[in-house]
């Protein structure tokens, strides 16, 4: 209604539609010129400058990656800089002539020991072979399906875990303190 | 052509129903004649060990090596933080009795340090005190051969009294082997039906580790019997004592006093894969 009457103004003064901007009719104000504008920079120039970035990231990441991995660094293997430090040397003490010539033959008899074990052990070994070797032997001619029965290996031993002598024996039901730590160790990825 | 591959297969199909023939013949039981087979009088017996539980004392010149590698790593090492910090402490105290003692300088960061290194060492003995373990050496264990807990430094093997033919005599725990099992089963057999036993083992693989051959006395021989085999097996003791039970005809013994218990012969077989390293 107020725009009927908003043109009967227009009419009445001119008795003619007046085009103008500033006047546009309420009904038209959703299809006027300048409302009606898409984004006309669709110029050839922008996709090709998009592919030119996309293709230089392209080559960078490449360059990137080309470089071989850094290695991870073994921590054993480096002396920190806390043992270097000079104030921490110890005075070394003189040896006297007997006592490193003492040492040089405890090395010997140390030496002819762990040999004389190393052949014990070595020997003991065998010998358990050997009696295998014997009783596998009996066993064949024994009976065939005896035999390749024991020869079959056992699933359920390996793996096999049993722990080693400590100093002390384990005293019976006893509570060992908790304790808290911090793990701290250094974690590299590549 | 044709008649060669023909008989190829047949020959072959031939020759498997007689081997299984001969396979029948040589596992059945007595009753058979002339076949050697497999007597039910064979016995399984189980070797079960108790590994060392601590280790062992050096021996004089393991001792005498361990103190001179300890001399060597002393001297060629560096000091430790904790040893700085006793000799900075030391140095303090000297300075602090020494007469031109500036305490103003020395008080800045005083109130930190009030615990000294050698406090710190004194809290750590007291602690160590503070914890009794376990003996190592029990006089009065050792000397119980029936108790598992003996020896704790060596391994021990299991002996149980047995009736052979009439003699009681002390053997590697074994039953007989029966029909129908393998020579393991039978073995496992023989462990859990010791009287109180409640021994758990793990068995170390289907093979046998040493064999026994005795000849019966000639009172006991039948046709067919003419001599038991005996197959040994090891397994290991696992852990958890068992209960102690006395008045079981059981000992644990060491290597070096299987000889007073073993018959000679049985003991030469026995020791070879008995391994007291």
């Amino acid at each position: 209604m107020t725009c009927t009457l908003f043109c009967s103004s227009l009419y009445g003064e001119h008795h003619h539609l007046v085009q103008s901007p500033w006047f546009a009719p309420v009904m038209t104000l959703k299809t006027s010129a300048p409302l009606r504008a898409e984004p006309k920079k669709k110029k050839k120039v922008d996709p090709r400058r998009e592919q030119m970035l996309r293709e230089r990231l392209k080559k960078k990441l490449k360059k990137l990656e080309k470089v071989p991995p850094e290695l991870i660094p073994i921590e054993d293997f480096i002396t920190p800089t806390k043992c270097l430090d000079e104030t921490r040397e110890r005075t070394a003490p003189r040896l006297s002539f007997e006592e490193s010539e003492g040492r040089a033959l405890l090395l010997k008899e140390w030496c002819r020991y762990k040999q004389k074990q190393h052949m014990a052990e070595v020997e003991a070994v065998e010998l358990a072979l050997e009696a295998q070797r014997e009783a596998l032997e009996e066993l064949k001619l024994e009976s065939e399906e005896l035999y390749r029965a024991a020869l079959k290996p056992d699933p359920l031993l390996i793996p096999f875990v049993h722990e080693g002598p400590a100093y002390t024996p384990a005293i019976p039901n006893y509570d060992a303190p908790d304790g808290k730590y911090n793990d701290i160790t250094k974690v590299y990825t590549q | 052509m044709q008649q060669k591959k023909m008989a190829a297969p047949c020959g072959r199909m031939a020759s498997r129903p007689l081997l299984q023939f001969l396979s029948r013949f040589s596992r059945s039981p007595v009753g058979n004649t002339g076949f050697r087979q497999f007597s039910s009088a064979t016995v399984c017996p189980v070797c079960l060990q108790r590994l060392p539980v601590i280790s062992a004392d050096c021996s004089p010149i393991e001792q005498q090596f361990k103190q001179m590698l300890h001399q060597i790593e002393l001297e060629k090492s560096v000091l430790s933080d904790h040893e700085l910090r006793l000799l900075e402490d030391a140095e303090k105290m000297s300075r602090k009795q020494a007469d031109d003692y500036d305490s103003d300088e020395e008080d800045s960061h005083g109130d930190k340090e009030i615990m000294m290194a050698q406090d710190l060492e004194d809290i750590w003995e007291q602690k160590m005190k503070n914890f009794q373990p376990a003996l190592r050496v029990r006089a009065d264990v050792d000397k119980d051969l029936t108790s598992a807990e003996r020896c704790l430094a060596d391994s021990l093997v299991l002996l149980a009294e047995q009736e052979v033919g009439d003699e009681k005599l002390w053997l590697l725990p074994q039953t007989r082997w029966q029909e129908g099992e393998t020579l393991r089963q039978t073995a496992e057999r023989a462990l859990t039906s010791l009287p109180a036993a409640g021994f758990k083992a793990t068995f170390l693989g289907n093979a046998p580790c040493g064999v026994y051959k005795y000849k019966l006395p000639k009172a006991i021989r039948t046709e067919n019997s003419i001599g038991t085999k005996v197959f040994f097996f090891k397994a290991i003791l696992a852990d958890g004592a068992p209960p102690k039970t006395k008045k079981a005809p059981f000992l644990w013994v060491k290597k070096s006093e299987l000889q007073k218990y073993l018959k000679p012969a049985y003991m030469m077989k026995v020791e070879r894969f008995i391994l007291d390293l």
